[in-house]
């Protein structure tokens, strides 16, 4: 689907991309992390056909660059912040949909409306006057209405409500497996169910790149122990979630984990990693 | 809404960014201003009888329409760059290029959809400008100039899609919007002054021969229009007075004429051209 081969890009003499090389397998579902600046977001607009860079870059077998419209009839993007177009909401539906090979504008009102956005209402509107959260939902039914091999958000879920982000990683958790996802988020742990692959970057270098599940076995449970400092309401809420006991100890809770949720685990009590002493993970 | 009911399907990107950017433009308070300013000011010559003044020898509808070229020839140029400067570099400074290019819209759609759209927006109310100006002057009984008439709009449509390619180029050739801006200012202005006063200064000092002097005059797309709208009526370019033998003695009337329209038309051509060129090149946002 993308392959990098010593991809580099510079701004003024200051190198945003580094020789990067990456390989993306079509079903690929990736978590593109790292701090603002580390070259995310130029990483993007490269396979987006935007920027020039050297070195060999190829989505969907095609150069970006010089078969943009081809590359992109087969791809989705949404970007970090909505951009404050002028066109109402109806028209930016109408313009994608006279873009697009195949019909998307019915499509797009009921995945605005599984986002709890009512596009009848709001689609007179101009598009840079409804809400952050309405602009990003919209921008996400436009893309996910599209049904592309390649689906590239670039922080997707920033803007939107708690029910919002549900129905939202409800939709992209029914795509096809087929799609390959290009996830940028600061926030690894709500993208850690939908992706099987962490791509880390700092500085334009890639850090680390590694499958998420790889020499986990399926369903096996894992031991846990867990020491706090202080318990407090939102840490024991958690902990509940995880269905983990408090023991005789105060402050210490036990509980099993499966060992592909791991990850997701250490994620989400890493919160409150000021208030753990002590932790310990091993087979059951 | 229903989901169908502004459908563009079938239509090329080309419309698809044309009409978008129609749409857009009409709605934008710009266009309200600029509306006003020149639809008001047909009406606004028409109710201070500018018909029945004799300037020169002209009056009437001629006299109406050389005013109205000559308010034209000052506001429009800079109106028309103003509003089309930060049509590249303003969706790139706001992100808004970043998501249309990353639908598949071909750059030559977008880029020419947009100068489209523009030229629409800015040559049409200038058109009905004339045309309310000629239903006018039919239902007073007044004598239609149909020649001048059809030669400035002619000459109109010229001159806006020459500005027109100039701003687009200024667009694409900075990253700021302050840039374009100023960059646009500044060359209006420079065209001003070489329409007379940097043009006389030189003259005074003797430093060029006139010919040189005359042929950097005739480089001014804005002296160019002003002359071919003078010649229309003053064939022999009195007005001009000793300048008018050179330019009558090389062109011809209908030569100059002709030049007055293929220059600035050329010139909208090559710095729309550039500009698309500046635009593929590079990165795109």
């Amino acid at each position: 689907m993308i392959q990098l081969f010593q991809v580099s890009k510079s701004f003024q003499r200051q190198q945003v991309l580094d020789r990067l090389d990456l390989q993306v397998k079509d079903g690929d579902r990736i978590a593109l992390i790292g701090q603002n600046g580390a070259g995310k977001t130029t990483l993007i607009r490269s396979l987006l056909g935007q920027y020039e860079h050297q070195g060999k870059l190829r989505v969907l077998e095609r150069d970006p660059r010089s078969e943009r419209v081809e590359v992109l009839q087969h791809v989705g993007f949404v970007p970090q912040h909505p951009p404050p177009l002028q066109m109402n909401a109806g028209e930016l539906v109408a313009f994608a949909d006279s873009l697009s090979e195949k019909p998307l504008s019915q499509k797009v009102f009921e995945l605005s409306q599984e986002l709890e956005l009512d596009l009848h209402e709001h689609s007179s509107k101009p598009f840079f006057k409804l809400s952050g959260g309405m602009k990003q939902k919209l921008l996400i039914a436009l893309t996910l209405s599209k049904e592309p091999d390649l689906l590239i958000m670039d922080e997707p879920a920033a803007n939107l409500d708690p029910s919002g982000r549900k129905a939202f990683f409800h939709q992209l958790s029914r795509l096809p497996e087929s799609t390959t996802m290009l996830l940028s988020s600061h926030r690894v742990d709500e993208l850690l169910s939908l992706v099987n692959r962490v791509v880390e970057m700092d500085c334009g270098s890639i850090v680390l790149d590694e499958p998420l599940n790889e020499g986990i076995s399926q369903g096996r449970l894992m031991g846990c122990e867990l020491t706090l400092h202080e318990v407090n309401n939102s840490i024991r809420k958690v902990l509940e979630s995880w269905q983990f006991r408090n023991g005789a100890e105060p402050g210490r809770y036990h509980g099993e984990i499966v060992e592909e949720d791991r990850t997701r685990f250490i994620s989400a009590i890493s919160h409150f990693s000021h208030h753990i002493r002590g932790l310990q993970l091993g087979n059951s | 809404m229903n989901p169908s009911s502004t459908s563009q399907r079938g239509s090329t990107p080309f419309k698809s960014v044309t009409l978008l950017d129609l749409r857009e433009s009409v709605r934008a308070r710009w266009f309200l201003v600029y509306l006003l300013i020149f639809g008001g000011a047909v009406v606004v010559l028409i109710s201070l009888g500018i018909t029945e003044s004799r300037v020169m020898g002209f009056t009437g509808l001629t006299r109406l329409l050389i005013t109205y070229f000559q308010l034209c020839i000052a506001i429009l140029p800079i109106f028309i760059l103003i509003t089309t400067v930060r049509t590249v570099v303003g969706e790139r400074e706001s992100n808004v290029l970043e998501y249309l290019l990353s639908m598949p819209i071909p750059l030559g759609a977008y880029y020419w959809g947009k100068l489209t759209a523009r030229f629409l927006v800015v040559f049409l109310p200038v058109f009905g400008a004339l045309a309310l100006s000629i239903t006018w002057g039919t239902l007073q009984n007044l004598t239609i100039p149909w020649q001048a008439v059809s030669y400035y709009t002619l000459m109109l449509a010229t001159l806006a899609w020459c500005f027109l390619g100039f701003g687009m180029f200024l667009s694409t050739l900075v990253r700021k919007q302050e840039w374009a801006m100023g960059l646009a200012f500044l060359s209006w202005l420079l065209l001003l002054l070489f329409l007379d006063a940097i043009l006389i200064g030189v003259m005074l000092q003797h430093k060029l021969q006139e010919e040189v002097i005359i042929g950097i005059t005739l480089l001014n797309p804005l002296q160019v229009f002003r002359t071919g709208a003078m010649l229309l009526f003053d064939p022999e370019l009195t007005i001009l007075g000793p300048a008018s033998y050179v330019i009558l003695d090389f062109f011809g009337k209908q030569g100059y004429l002709t030049f007055c329209i293929g220059y600035p038309m050329l010139l909208g051509w090559v710095f729309s051209l550039l500009g698309f060129r500046l635009f593929k090149k590079g990165d795109l946002v």
